[in-house]
C-alpha cells in the first residue's frame, strides 16, 4: 500500500498583477492496480504550501516584466515529505523555467536571449548547445525513450547519463508513472572543436519522443539562427553527438508532459555539439 | 461573475490502473483575479456517487476484443458531476474513451463519449490490414469519430448549428444558434479550475449534398488535426491505407442521426464527404 497526499499553489502574474490563483489538495490511497482518491486536506502539507509560496511572492515583486507562473507544491509520498518551487517567466512567448534562487539569474539570461538577432535562417551547420540547452535534446532521447523501453542505440562513449525513473505523480488524481527525477549529462574526455560555421542553441520551446516511430522532435526558440524544429529518429540523433565541453550546466527549466501530467524536472548538460 | 461550484466523481482506467476520485471544488472572480479551490466543506450528503461496474466491464471486455500489444494507451471513465452556478443546479453524467492502437509506425486515436465497443474493434481490426500510404482519394467518407474531430477547425467555413439543450459554465441556457465566426454567446468550462472561455458548444454540420457509398471511408484519425489538415487510416474495398487529407471543402454531409463526441466543446459527428 502506498498513500501520496499533495497541496499545491498555481498562481499567474501578469506584469506584477495577480490574474489567476489556484489551490489544490489531496489525498491518494493505492492498493496494487487501484487507487482512491479525494481531495482531503492535509494542514501540515497546506502550511508549507503557503509558506512557500509566499516567499516566492518576493521574487515575484522583483519580475514584473515578465508574465510569472509559480507552482509550489508540497508532497508527501509514504513518509517521505517534499516541496517545489518552480517559476515559469515569459517574455514574448519565449520561457525558462526556474526556481526562486536562480530567478533573477535566468530571468536576465532570457531578457539576453530574446535580444539575440538571427542572423540566417536554420541549415545544416553544426549546432553547439548551450546554456545547458543539451539536457532537453537527452531529455527526449534518452530519458524517455527509457521510460518506454525503446531499444538501445549506440551513444558516444564520452558521454553518461544520470536520469533515474521514478514513480512520479503531478496530482492527487493522477496515475503514478516511471517519469526522470533528473537528468545530469556528463562528458569524459569528449572531443570538442567549435566549428567556424555554426548555429548557437539557447533556449528551447519544447521537444517531443515519439514511442511509436522512434522520432525526437526539439523546438528550438532562441539561438544564432532565430527558431526552427530538428525532427530526426533516435538513432541519428545519437550519431549526431560530436562533442563535449566542460561540467554540466543547470539548463533553466524542464517542464515535462507526459499523459497529461506535468512535472519540473531539474537538467543539466555540459556544452554539447551535434552535426 | 458568481462562484462556481462543481462536486463529482469519477471512476477511470488508466493503463492498467483504476482510480476512484472524489472532489467539490469553486471557482470565482474576484476583483479581476480568477480563483479556484477545494471547497472541502462540502456537506458529504450532497456528493454524489457514481457506479464503477459498467466501467470495469467495459474495460474488461475492450482488452479482450484487442489484439494484445496493439494498445498503447487506453483511458475509460465514467463520472458524475454535480454543478451550481447563478442559481442554476444541474447534474451531468460522462463517460469518455480514449484509446491509441499502434502499428508501427501507424497510431490510431480514438476519442468516444461512450462505452463503445464495436468502433474500437473496427479500427483496431483495419488498422491490422493498413498497408502502404497512398495519394488522397479524389472523394473520400468521413466516419463520424473522424467528421466529429474536424468540426471544430471548420468553425465559419460550414453551415453547422449549436446544438441546444443544458447548461453552459456560467449556468446560462444552450440554445440551438447557427454557428458563426463571431463571438459565441456561451461559455464553456472544461474543469472548475479552469478559468471559462467563449465557446461554440455541442456542434453538428448542417445535411446537405449527396453522400457516396461507394467512396473509401477514413475510420480513424492517424494523428492530431492541424488546421483542415488530416492524417487518416482509410479503408476502400479490401484496401486499408493511411492517406493524408486535406478537408478544407466538404461535398456532402449525412443526413443520418449524430452521435456526440468530447472534441472541444462538444462536437456531433455524422457521415461527411470530402
Amino acid at each position: 500500500m502506498t498513500t501520496f497526499a499533495i497541496a499545491s499553489r498555481d498562481e499567474l502574474w501578469l506584469r506584477g498583477a495577480l490574474t489567476e490563483s489556484r489551490l489544490m489538495h489531496g489525498r491518494a490511497l493505492q492498493r496494487g492496480e487501484r487507487i482512491e482518491a479525494s481531495d482531503a486536506r492535509d494542514d501540515r502539507l497546506l502550511r508549507a504550501c503557503d509558506e512557500a509560496m509566499a516567499a516566492a511572492r518576493e521574487t515575484i515583486a522583483a519580475l514584473r516584466d515578465a508574465r510569472v507562473r509559480a507552482v509550489v507544491r508540497a508532497t508527501r509520498e509514504n513518509d517521505a515529505e517534499a516541496i517545489e518551487t518552480t517559476m515559469t517567466l515569459s517574455i514574448g512567448g519565449v520561457s525558462v523555467v526556474t526556481t526562486p534562487p536562480d530567478a533573477m539569474h535566468d530571468f536576465d539570461l532570457l531578457r539576453s536571449a530574446i535580444a539575440i538577432q538571427p542572423e540566417a535562417a536554420g541549415d545544416s551547420r553544426p549546432i553547439v548547445w548551450r546554456s545547458g540547452s543539451a539536457a532537453v535534446l537527452l531529455h527526449e532521447a534518452i530519458g524517455h525513450a527509457n521510460e518506454h523501453g525503446a531499444p538501445a542505440v549506440a551513444w558516444p562513449g564520452w558521454l553518461s547519463v544520470d536520469a533515474p525513473l521514478v514513480p512520479r505523480r503531478q496530482t492527487f488524481r493522477d496515475v503514478p508513472l516511471p517519469r526522470m527525477a533528473h537528468l545530469i549529462a556528463r562528458q569524459s574526455d569528449a572531443p570538442f572543436a567549435l566549428p567556424e560555421e555554426r548555429i548557437e542553441v539557447l533556449l528551447l520551446a519544447g521537444g517531443a519522443y515519439d514511442p511509436v516511430t522512434d522520432v525526437v522532435t526539439i523546438d528550438v526558440a532562441v539561438s544564432t539562427a532565430g527558431p526552427f524544429t530538428i525532427r530526426r529518429p533516435r538513432a541519428e540523433i545519437a550519431a549526431s553527438l560530436a562533442g563535449a565541453f566542460g561540467e554540466p550546466i543547470r539548463y533553466p527549466g524542464v517542464i515535462c508532459s507526459r499523459e497529461g501530467q506535468e512535472l519540473y524536472v531539474a537538467s543539466h548538460a555540459p556544452v554539447m555539439i551535434t552535426t | 461573475m458568481n462562484a462556481y461550484r462543481k462536486s463529482g466523481r469519477v471512476a477511470r482506467y488508466e493503463n492498467g490502473v483504476f482510480i476512484h476520485v472524489q472532489e467539490t471544488g469553486e471557482a470565482f472572480e474576484r476583483d479581476g483575479v480568477f480563483q479556484a479551490q477545494p471547497a472541502v466543506d462540502e456537506p458529504a450528503q450532497t456528493r454524489v456517487s457514481v457506479p464503477h461496474l459498467s466501467l470495469e466491464a467495459y474495460v474488461a471486455q475492450t482488452l479482450l476484443s484487442v489484439q494484445p500489444g496493439t494498445m498503447e494507451r487506453f483511458i475509460a471513465s465514467h463520472g458524475i458531476a454535480t454543478h451550481e452556478t447563478n442559481g442554476v443546479t444541474w447534474t451531468e453524467e460522462s463517460r469518455r474513451v480514449h484509446i491509441s492502437l499502434v502499428k508501427r509506425p501507424l497510431r490510431a486515436l480514438i476519442d468516444l463519449a461512450s462505452f463503445d465497443i464495436s468502433t474500437v474493434v473496427n479500427i483496431a481490426s483495419a488498422l491490422a490490414r493498413a498497408g502502404d500510404e497512398r495519394d488522397a482519394p479524389r472523394r473520400v467518407r468521413l466516419a463520424p469519430n473522424v467528421s466529429a474531430a474536424l468540426l471544430p477547425f471548420l468553425i465559419g467555413e460550414l453551415a453547422m448549428e449549436q446544438t441546444g439543450g443544458g447548461f453552459d459554465g456560467l449556468g446560462q441556457p444552450i440554445e440551438t444558434r447557427a454557428v458563426t465566426a463571431h463571438p459565441p454567446p456561451n461559455w464553456y468550462r472544461p474543469g472548475y479550475a479552469v478559468r471559462p472561455v467563449r465557446a461554440w458548444m455541442n456542434i453538428r454540420a448542417l445535411p446537405f449534398g449527396r453522400i457516396d457509398p461507394n467512396a473509401p471511408l477514413a475510420v480513424a484519425l492517424l494523428a492530431p488535426i492541424e488546421g483542415t489538415s488530416m492524417k487518416v487510416l482509410c479503408a476502400g474495398g479490401d484496401d486499408v491505407f493511411p492517406a493524408t487529407l486535406d478537408a478544407a471543402h466538404i461535398a456532402a454531409v449525412s443526413r443520418d442521426e449524430p452521435v456526440w463526441y468530447p472534441f472541444a466543446a462538444g462536437s456531433f459527428g455524422v457521415e461527411m464527404m470530402l
